[in-house]
């Protein structure tokens, strides 16, 4: 598993706010658990950010795609894909550099065997104005 | 305000592609049963059942065992259990047992609702770090150990879904065999032990 950093973001004091979208690629011939899936023993695919700088709104995940393993059907992404997060700065975030940092929790399979959850460490460069 | 979009790369790559290609190789081409000499021990560990009880690996020489690791999030597992169920059912009273060890995180909160919608009738273990370091790590799930009557892995390990007609024949292989101790028996004299030398 392999993280690529990611490029630093621009985002200034007030109420709107700025999207930063995460691109995951999946190999091919396995699938993640997508955020939602079907059955409730599965994992979901969940991405979290830490306290920082900026604050977290609205996480939205893409559609996911229905796959059927054995008799089930699975809600899963495959491929690449992107998550879009939703920031404000936080009224005491001060101007300048800083940096958010997030986990991305999935658990991933093909149609043979699973492999046991885990998460990506993901540090996002912020330039605060 | 103004903002810019960044993006983020995160690359699943999803662990190693060596094993990945391990694993397809290890389905499609079966290796027989392993000489008797040539089999190794299973390692034995202790764990807890769903009800508290401390069960060994050891208590079950004497039996063939079908020793899954699984987990309660894991599709293709979930696939092998109803071929279990059936086994267990059908070869219990030859000798043989299924033994499930659950890797689940979440414990038995997760394990043990699973255990009665699928109306396991096998016994579960939960599974720990420990266990899974004796038997290679266990990246991958399901993995299955199939182990003789005299505690040793009689086949290479399965990783991943195996079929059902697999598991079969490798466990009515081991259910004709004797244990490895039973044939030296067999060796013997039957009345050695009594022919007492006489003098005159």
């Amino acid at each position: 598993m392999t993280v690529e950093p990611g490029s630093r973001i621009t985002a200034k004091h007030g109420p709107a706010g700025v999207t930063q979208a995460l691109n995951v690629n999946v190999l091919p011939g396995f699938h993640v658990n997508s955020n939602k899936p079907k059955d409730e023993f599965l994992i979901p695919l969940k991405l979290t950010w830490d306290a920082g700088p900026l604050e977290a709104g609205a996480i939205t995940y893409p559609q996911a795609e229905d796959i059927k393993v054995g008799k089930d059907v699975l809600a899963v992404f495959t491929g690449s894909f992107t998550i879009q997060t939703h920031f404000r700065v936080r009224d005491s975030a001060a101007h300048g550099p800083a940096v958010m940092t997030g986990k991305l929790r999935y658990q991933a399979c093909n149609n043979e065997m699973c492999f046991r959850p885990a998460s990506i460490d993901i540090r996002l460069p912020v330039e605060i104005e | 305000m103004f903002f810019t979009r960044s993006k983020v790369a995160v690359a699943v790559a999803l662990g190693s592609i060596a094993l990945f290609s391990a694993c397809s190789n290890s389905q499609s081409v079966r290796a027989s049963a392993k000489a008797q000499k040539d089999r190794k021990p299973a390692p034995n560990f202790t764990l807890s059942d769903a009800n508290g009880k401390s069960v060994s690996l050891a208590e079950y020489k004497g039996k063939v065992v079908l020793l899954n690791f699984w987990a309660t999030w894991c599709g293709p597992c979930s696939l092998e259990i109803p071929w279990f169920k059936e086994f267990e059912q059908q070869y219990k009273s030859q000798g043989f047992a299924v033994l499930g060890v659950s890797m689940d995180d979440d414990g038995w909160q997760a394990v043990k609702p699973y255990i009665a919608e699928h109306k396991i009738n096998y016994r579960v273990l939960l599974g720990n770090d420990s266990v899974s370091q004796l038997y290679g790590g266990l990246d991958a799930l399901p993995t299955t150990f199939i182990i003789d009557r005299d505690g040793n892995i009689a086949y290479p390990p399965h990783i991943g879904l195996v079929g059902k007609n697999e598991y079969l024949s490798e466990i009515q292989g081991l259910l004709g065999d004797k244990p490895a101790s039973a044939a030296l028996d067999s060796l013997r004299p039957p009345s050695a032990a009594l022919v007492v030398p006489t003098t005159k």
